[in-house]
């Protein structure tokens, strides 16, 4: 043990300096010799002939110093360093080549790089807080498996219980959902947290201070906040000065007692940061009218808890999931709890969901298949290298090198040129999700401007180390196959230079079709995507939804939170604006385009799923859609909530084919649970209309009166003038309720919900078409490589058909027709897959909500299949003329003399 | 690592133990004194290819079991002498009694197979 720590150490320092030991070895290799030679001569030799016995006795002298080196230094690192000094004279001896792949690989690294650091910022980073891997978020489920953000809400006598009775947490912490605050200068957003939550979280103030602990305690005692960083410089310009100043929230007034670190963007799951947090107990004065610290069915809060360490979360799971049970069985709840999870908290909330994953997924596929070809591209281009330098590596082979020491060699080189290739797509990344980011946000929320959503997007380690893997794997992965060939090469002939001539099909040019299919494949699969995308664009522009929406405005406002109290304000304030000369109507019912409900729907025991959606009497004609048979709601049907529907022309066809659907009755099931079923019976069949979404008609739609779940929405219609109705929708509501005022909103349907629309087809199609044209690219570059090598390696065969008489029409199809078979392979394959994927996505659009991504192009929409195909033959030819150009004026002589 | 233990063990670790047992009875020596010294003992049985005796210097160098220094030679010339060291010494103790040992159970065992294959 000892010893061989005694060996090392010599050894490293022997590394270290190793030119000393090696003149010092030489003296005395010189010395033995002399004495060697001396005694030769005292025996009676020549000198000359004395000093040749001596190095004979002696031995092969350089092999002895090899040896020494060896045993003096770390021979691991130094052959390392010797291959990678190699590899950096051969990429340099070649800049265009070493250009042309370090771009090839900076794009396909750096596109999945993009991704990965959005992938990262959303669902991997933890909070910005210190120690974050022992804080953990509550996620509850349901005994009737309700999924979504709701199994992050709580109700603040859950948590107090939790936070009394628990053992296995260090502290736990309450953030509610954030509320609107009216201030002086507009609406904020505030959220409310436990008096504990800077503190556990261990987040301190920029200035002055967080929360204490008493502040959390009596009721409206301590009117105090502490702002976000975002807010402090979006109001007060960074002045130190705010500090002790007031600001009146809704009709308290408030000290700012602190502002939280830049870096600090919150607790919440996929929102924007808060302006400000206040602490709990200043309930009553930031959300008046509700009492949430004691109201079970107030289910609005995020439970996060700091645990002891990283390893106790399955304790404290289990003594959660316990205690919740507990708390159930001795409250009265909506909807029993049966688990708790603790996950670890990360920027955006319910990563587990299957949506989310299946579009990452989906996603992930697309740009790995942009770095398959990349790959691809390399490894031709290696393989084309290599055979370039299959002289250069049989000289070394003969000269003694070991097979392994040549594909140590040549890895080194393809793993450096896949780093320096991962460094390029790096800055390439970090560039692009900028813009990308900047792009996302113009179109989601029209501007790029202030809206913090917290979302960072600046590369941390995971980042790095994801590029790094990425890179070596690549390196590797496709700088082993050549290196495997060509390493066993015959020597004589190699050194003499016959490797590959005279009709003698080479040995790895299947590889090197394979290798060619499957980047045109790829290409293929992503051009035609893109293709189909960019044709479902063209038509999302101009679809129209089949109603009038032209003045159509949505009216909202702050009604409360007691749902009962609400939906009677709300109806009063509807009244009052369906009685307005200024409009032009108003109704109420959901909102198209913003979010669907598919109950499962019965008729005669047969279940299916169809869009359900309410509506009151006035809400079809303001909507213009047409009531093709039978008739509308009566009002007092509609106020009434009376179990009667309206169906639309689909939707009759597809239940009562061939029967008068009038008076005909089915089933929802209203909460998905079997629970409430509820009978409703047809009264009227409606147009059919894209409703759900602008992509296609809704293949099943009813329309209910409004019970029992009302999550109806005021619509208005606005005449011409637009500022007369605004103010005499104002002046309206303020007749009802003068504080509804200050939350009263009113979009246009044509700029929110329908522009959204038009926008998620444009996103689509940027990002498929950024790929394809990427795809594209680097598939012709390919091309062009292959092409340009097997015509390089057939200058001489080329030569002797032309000197025997062979034209060049002869040549160049004898060429173009070798290279482009396996791009007809290649596509071919694409086609099929690109079919198959899209009929896949295509059955999806059996269920009535989900959007048609073509608008209505038949899955295997000839005009793109046979286009992007007839696309890329051109790709191909182009990229395989210019080599073939070059093997027509080969001139016989000079092929035939080509040594 | 290739310190050495590989398949050529037995020769090596000869090779270390005569060089180890060279120093210990003379005392300084330099690479072809070494060399020169061994050759003469075995009465020439051993042919050495005398570069490889610096392979083992070294590999005792670096296992401290020998030191080495430079110094002038018998006709004034600047030469690499090496010395065994106290941990060397015992090493050496070590080794031979192990090759004693080596010897006599490979010596019974060739005695044993003598005697069979006579029966």
């Amino acid at each position: 043990m000892i010893e061989s720590l005694r060996v090392l150490r010599s050894r490293i320092a022997g590394f270290l300096l190793r030119r000393r030991p090696e003149r010092e070895f030489d003296q005395e290799i010189e010395e033995h010799l002399t004495l060697l030679a001396e005694e030769n001569t005292r025996r009676g030799m020549t000198p000359a002939d004395a000093r040749l016995a001596a190095r004979r006795s002696f031995g092969e002298s350089t092999r002895f110093k090899e040896t020494q080196r060896e045993l003096r230094g770390l021979p691991r690192i130094d052959t390392f360093v010797a291959d990678l000094r190699y590899a950096f004279r051969a990429l340099a001896k070649n800049p265009g080549f070493t250009l042309v792949a370090v771009l090839t690989l900076a794009i396909g690294i750096g596109v999945n790089t993009t991704l990965f650091t959005a992938y990262n910022a959303i669902a991997l980073k933890p909070l910005p807080v210190p120690d974050p891997n022992t804080v953990v978020r509550f996620e509850r489920w349901f005994e009737h498996g309700m999924r979504g953000d709701i199994q992050y809400g709580f109700s603040y006598p859950e948590y107090e219980y939790l936070r009394d009775h628990g053992r296995a947490f260090k502290s736990l912490i309450a953030a509610g959902w954030p509320v609107p605050v009216s201030s002086a200068s507009g609406r904020l957003a505030g959220q409310m947290v436990s008096g504990n939550y800077f503190q556990s979280l261990e987040v301190g103030a920029v200035l002055g201070r967080t929360f204490l602990p008493d502040e959390d305690g009596a009721p409206g005692a301590h009117p105090v906040i502490v702002l976000s960083h975002n807010f402090w410089k979006r109001r007060f310009n960074l002045d130190p000065r705010v500090l002790g100043q007031t600001l009146k929230l809704n009709d308290t007034v408030f000290t700012i007692v602190g502002v939280t670190p830049e870096e600090f963007t919150g607790t919440l799951s996929l929102e924007r940061v808060p302006d400000f947090w206040a602490p709990f107990a200043m309930q009553a004065q930031l959300a008046p009218g509700l009492d949430w610290l004691h109201d079970l069915e107030r289910q609005r809060l995020v439970i996060l808890a700091r645990l002891a360490g990283s390893t106790m979360v399955n304790r404290a799971q289990a003594e959660a999931t316990v205690l919740m049970r507990q708390f159930a069985s001795s409250h009265q709840e909506r909807e029993k709890t049966v688990a708790l999870t603790l996950q670890r908290v990360t920027y955006y909330g319910n990563t587990d969901d299957l949506k989310f994953q299946a579009l990452v997924a989906a996603l992930m596929l697309l740009v790995g298949l942009v770095l398959l070809i990349a790959c691809a591209n390399l490894a031709n281009m290696l393989l084309a290298r290599a055979a370039s330098r299959q002289r250069e590596i049989a000289v070394r082979l003969s000269l003694g090198a070991g097979r392994g020491r040549i594909i140590r060699q040549l890895l080194t080189e393809s793993t450096l040129l896949a780093l320096l290739g991962g460094a390029a797509g790096l800055l390439l990344s970090i560039w692009s999700a900028k813009l990308l980011w900047i792009q996302v946000q113009q179109m989601v929320f029209g501007s790029a401007g202030d809206i913090d959503t917290g979302v960072s997007l600046a590369p941390d380690s995971r980042v790095f180390l994801y590029t790094l893997a990425v890179s070596v794997l690549t390196g590797i992965a496709f700088g082993l196959s050549p290196a495997l060939q060509f390493s066993r090469v015959d020597l004589t002939s190699a050194i003499k230079q016959e490797g590959a001539t005279f009709g003698r099909r080479l040995s790895h040019s299947r590889l090197r079709s394979f290798l060619v299919t499957g980047q045109v494949a790829a290409s293929m699969l992503l051009l035609v995507i893109a293709g189909l995308l960019l044709r479902g664009l063209v038509r999302s522009q101009d679809a129209q939804p089949g109603f009038q929406t032209r003045g159509v405005f949505v009216v909202s406002a702050a009604f409360g939170d007691n749902p009962a109290q609400a939906a009677a304000l709300e109806k009063r304030v509807y009244e009052r604006l369906s009685t307005l000369g200024e409009l032009e109507g108003a109704a109420m019912g959901n909102i198209p385009m913003t979010g669907t409900w598919t109950p499962p729907i019965l008729v005669n025991g047969t279940r299916s799923r169809t869009l359900a959606s309410t509506a009151s009497a006035g809400y079809l004609p303001l909507l213009g859609i047409p009531i093709v048979r039978g008739r509308n709601f009566t009002t007092i049907e509609s106020d009434r909530g009376a179990p009667v529907a309206i169906v639309s022309a689909n939707t009759a066809r597809l239940l009562w084919p061939n029967q008068d659907p009038l008076g005909k009755r089915f089933t929802l099931d209203m909460d998905f649970t079997g629970k409430i079923m509820s009978e409703f019976e047809v009264v009227g069949v409606a147009a059919d209309v894209r409703f759900a979404n602008l992509s296609r008609l809704d293949p099943a739609h009813v329309y209910l009166t409004g019970q029992p779940r009302n999550f109806s929405q005021i619509v208005i219609r606005m005449p011409g003038d637009r500022e007369r109705g605004l103010a005499a929708v104002r002046a309206a509501v303020a007749g009802v309720d003068r504080d509804l005022l200050q939350s009263l909103a009113m979009f246009s349907f044509e700029e929110g919900p329908l522009r959204i629309q038009r926008v998620l087809a444009q996103a689509y199609a940027m990002f498929a078409m950024i790929l394809a044209a990427l795809a594209v690219t680097l598939a012709g570059v390919g091309i062009y490589g292959v092409m340009s090598y097997l015509v390089s390696q057939r200058v001489k065969e080329i030569g002797v058909f032309m000197a025997l008489g062979a034209n060049s029409s002869d040549v160049l199809k004898s060429v173009i027709g070798q290279g482009l078979r396996p791009v007809a392979a290649g596509s071919l394959l694409g086609l099929v897959c690109a079919a198959g994927l899209s009929k896949v996505i295509n059955a999806t659009l059996i269920f009535p909500g989900s959007a048609d991504f073509l608008y209505g192009l038949s899955w295997w929409d000839p005009v793109t299949f046979f286009g992007i195909a007839a696309f890329l033959a051109l790709v191909a030819m182009v990229a395989s003329a210019i080599p073939a150009r070059r093997a027509v004026k080969v001139d016989p002589m000079v092929a035939l003399r080509y040594e | 690592m290739a310190t050495g233990d590989s398949k050529a063990d037995i020769l090596q670790g000869t090779l270390d133990l005569m060089v180890l047992q060279t120093l210990a009875s003379m005392g300084r020596l330099h690479g072809y004194g070494i060399a020169r010294r061994i050759e003469q003992v075995s009465e020439d049985a051993i042919a050495l290819n005398q570069g490889t005796i610096y392979a083992s210097l070294l590999r005792l160098q670096q296992r401290k079991w020998i030191s080495a220094g430079w110094g002038v030679s018998d006709n004034n010339r600047k030469a690499k002498y090496y010395a065994i060291t106290r941990a060397g010494q015992k090493q050496l103790e070590t080794e031979a009694r192990s090759w004693q040992r080596t010897v006599s159970v490979v010596g019974k065992v060739l005695a044993l197979s003598g005697r069979s294959t006579k029966a």
